[in-house]
């Protein structure tokens, strides 16, 4: 790509009247299905430096980038994937009201040409906006492999637009497509989209209705798209006739009266036909699939993976597969961090801090607060990272749809269709996406349901507590272990899912048709690319909250000032004066209690609490490294962290770990808890309350604190009540105490 | 303990509680958003 992108938003200001067509912003809007490929177009074009943010009053992403090419400024606007401009989601109201009334210079209009037909209804609705279209007709190289032949000439004629055939994962077609851009912008009289003819009797009405509309309202038409605002109005799309502030008109009903009695009463039926015909006719001509093909791989692999049986096993190995290589790749990685954090970063602290005179206690906030609370999350970000990255993979090589799929019976046990276990799945990275993603879902008692239930799904917060705990207490089987807190995760939302469905939302379940994308084999560029941006929010969190959080930490745990045991410290006493609660669960110790506190805010704080509270004592008999030997530990201790990973994913037989490796707070840890009662507090922490962050998004979705303390109460039940099954089952299984 | 440390551990405090307001509280009211741009209106 020879593009230079800029991303600086005064640039955008520059786009008055006046400037020079080289100097102005071609602000180009990207609209397209969702799985189209869109998001991985506007990535290989953009980059990593797309700037990311929120529709204006939603929370749909908004995606943006300024760039160079051809000696101009594109503006490339993301609008989210839709499947329609009907006003039935929000993010088919933001795509619409952004193409409507800012009425950008272009929309490239993104085309899976492996899904002609039903992309097509998409790009039939935007040319009756009458901006000029481009279409990407991307996905082309799969559609060639499958011995598609698209007459991509044929398409450019019958619809006036501009076609180029795209493969956002090759990176082929982008330069053709920016440079067909600057083309139409420079000469949007050359590529007009055509005016569609959606039959007699629909086009009859329109012109009626125009010639009225122009005598009665012809600022209107000035206002908005003419032949948009028509259909809109002959379809009496409510959001629409609110917006303009016109109801009931008499001339709207003699417009449609030889509409529907032709054709029926509901005229938005109608309407959508006419446009399916329109793409299925457009199809039918300029596509031509190879008559006798072999099963496709992917409905080979579908006959398995979506079977009626095996479907859900089939889903929960692939869960547990993907905790295994992410632990197995990750957990040396962490190791070394962990290695760093305890040993040359806290030296390399004091060797700072000593000389410039800092006062003890500074020294000792910086090494056992800030280093050891975010630290001790540090540790874990591989991990995170890791299991983003298979996350990524799977939602990428289409599995997570099928998974969807899978669950639909069992979510439909619980009122709930398959729609809504996606922002369940989006929850195992963080709860808070997953929460806004049930804007997504029509139904606001879905939306509900949903959102109470996708906190029970284990985000990538909790996962630093079940890796502590798991290796200090079941090194052996670690990814069973954690694969289990997932599955009980997901079993106690069914469970929680059948309580709510016959209490607070009794009803049917709606019907919903769910699109499976082909599997394709993800890039690795794409790969990388979403798993930063679902990764990145931890290590903001770890330099912000986390880091804010540790130094409170470290202040309740030295105040009254001079207190000789942090059992006496502020927050050693508001462990203590919650423990007893937590007795009858198996941790009733001050300790676990003070961590469970301070992990309201995020859950790995519990881990960054526990960090500093069982902060080892400093050890003055060891000698003090210098800075060589120390930059010489850090180098070699991460080779060695490269060849245990590659050697655990190849299962090569490994040196036995030694027993002086383990870290003073597994110690700490070793001696407060046994396999049971961890096990019983990682249940714990997999449940509590969600994280402010999570209950804020539940406040500010709904606009009530109503549900939020629904979720957080209900929450706070279910995680008492499980910790002490397990806890007291176990002990009369006699398993431990 | 002198008032200068006194001074400096309040600072510190008073720091790390705007970092979580700034991080927690402030961004509650708005859309969620990273980028800041829906923040502008």
């Amino acid at each position: 790509m020879s593009t230079q992108l800029k991303l600086k938003d005064e640039e955008v200001q520059g786009e008055v009247s006046g400037q020079s067509a080289e100097a102005r912003v071609i602000t180009v809007a990207v609209a397209g299905n969702p799985n189209s490929g869109k998001s991985t177009l506007i990535n290989a074009i953009a980059g990593t430096r797309l700037h990311v943010g929120n529709w204006a009053g939603v929370t749909v992403e908004k995606k943006e980038a300024l760039f160079d090419f051809g000696g101009r400024k594109i503006r490339l606007v993301d609008l989210p994937g839709t499947y329609s401009l009907s006003p039935y989601s929000q993010e088919e109201i933001v795509a619409r009201d952004y193409l409507v009334h800012q009425r950008p210079d272009l929309i490239i209009n993104v085309v899976d040409a492996t899904n002609l037909e039903r992309n097509l209804y998409l790009t039939v609705q935007v040319m009756e906006l009458g901006i000029p279209v481009v279409m990407a007709l991307n996905i082309y190289d799969e559609a060639q492999e499958k011995g598609y032949r698209i007459d991509t000439a044929g398409i450019q004629q019958m619809l006036g637009i501009a076609v180029v055939p795209t493969s956002a994962t090759k990176k082929t077609g982008l330069d053709e497509l920016l440079g067909t851009v600057l083309h139409v912008v420079d000469a949007p009289n050359l590529r007009v989209p055509k005016r569609l003819n959606y039959g007699e009797d629909i086009e009859l009405a329109s012109d009626y209705l125009a010639k009225t509309f122009q005598i009665s309202y012809p600022a209107l038409l000035q206002r908005y798209p003419q032949r948009w605002l028509l259909l809109k109005l002959m379809e009496q799309d409510s959001h629409v006739m609110k917006e303009l502030g016109l109801d009931n008109l008499a001339f709207l009903d003699q417009a449609l009266h030889h509409l529907r009695r032709a054709h029926g009463e509901d005229v938005e039926s109608i309407m959508a036909d006419a446009r399916y015909s329109l793409a299925s006719g457009l199809t039918r001509e300029v596509l031509q699939k190879p008559e006798l093909r072999q099963t496709e791989l992917t409905e080979k692999i579908d006959k398995i993976v979506l079977n009626r049986f095996l479907g859900i096993p089939i889903f929960m190995a692939a869960m547990w597969l993907l905790f295994k290589l992410t632990f197995d790749l990750s957990a040396p990685f962490g190791k070394w961090i962990g290695a760093m954090t305890d040993g040359p970063f806290k030296r390399w602290a004091s060797a700072i801090l000593t000389p410039l005179g800092a006062p003890d206690w500074t020294v000792s906030l910086v090494n056992d607060g800030v280093i050891a609370g975010v630290g001790s999350v540090l540790v874990f970000v591989p991990v995170i990272f890791a299991m983003m990255f298979f996350i990524t993979f799977l939602e990428g090589s289409g599995y997570m749809a099928r998974a969807a799929f899978v669950m639909d019976r069992t979510m439909h046990s619980i009122g709930l269709h398959g729609k809504s276990f996606i922002p369940m799945l989006l929850g195992f990275g963080c709860n808070v996406p997953g929460i806004y993603a049930t804007r997504t879902l029509e139904n606001p008692k879905d939306k509900v349901l949903t959102a109470l239930l996708v906190p029970l799904m284990s985000c990538g917060a909790r996962l630093p507590v079940y890796v502590l705990f798991v290796g200090i207490f079941f090194p052996k089987n670690s990814s069973t272990v954690i694969w289990s807190l997932y599955v009980m995760g997901i079993l106690l939302a069914v469970v929680m899912g059948l309580v709510f469905k016959r209490t607070l939302f009794r009803g049917e379940a709606p019907m919903f048709i769910m699109e499976l994308p082909p599997y394709r084999m993800p890039s690795l560029h794409s790969l990388c690319v979403h798993t930063w941006e679902k990764g990145k929010h931890f290590l903001f969190k770890a330099g912000t909250y986390i880091f804010a959080v540790s130094v409170l930490v470290w202040f309740m745990l030295n105040l009254p000032w001079g207190v000789e045991h942090k059992r006496d410290s502020y927050l050693g006493q508001a462990g203590a004066a919650i423990a007893p609660v937590f007795e009858p669960v198996g941790f009733g110790n001050w300790e676990a209690a003070s961590s469970l506190i301070t992990g309201v805010i995020a859950k790995e704080i519990v881990v960054g609490t526990m960090g500093e509270i069982y902060a080892p004592k400093k050890d003055e008999k060891k000698g003090v490294p210098s800075l060589r030997e120390d930059l010489k530990e850090v180098a070699t201790t991460f080779g060695e962290a490269c060849v245990k990973a590659v050697k655990t994913l190849l299962y090569l037989p490994q040196a036995e770990e030694k027993e002086e490796d383990r870290g003073g707070l597994n110690l700490a840890i070793q001696g407060a808890f046994t396999p049971l009662t961890a096990y019983a507090f990682m249940a714990f922490v997999l449940l509590y309350m969600p994280c402010v962050v999570a209950i804020a998004a539940m406040r500010q979705e709904f606009g009530t604190w109503k549900w939020a303390g629904v979720g957080l109460l209900y929450q706070t039940a279910l995680a008492w009540t499980a910790a002490l099954i397990i806890y007291q089952g176990g002990k009369l299984l006699g398993l431990g105490g | 303990m002198g008032i200068a440390d006194v001074i400096i551990a309040a600072v510190i405090v008073a720091g790390a509680c705007y970092i979580l307001y700034a991080t927690l509280w402030r961004k509650k009211g708005c859309c969620g958003c990273e980028g800041g741009s829906c923040c502008k209106k």
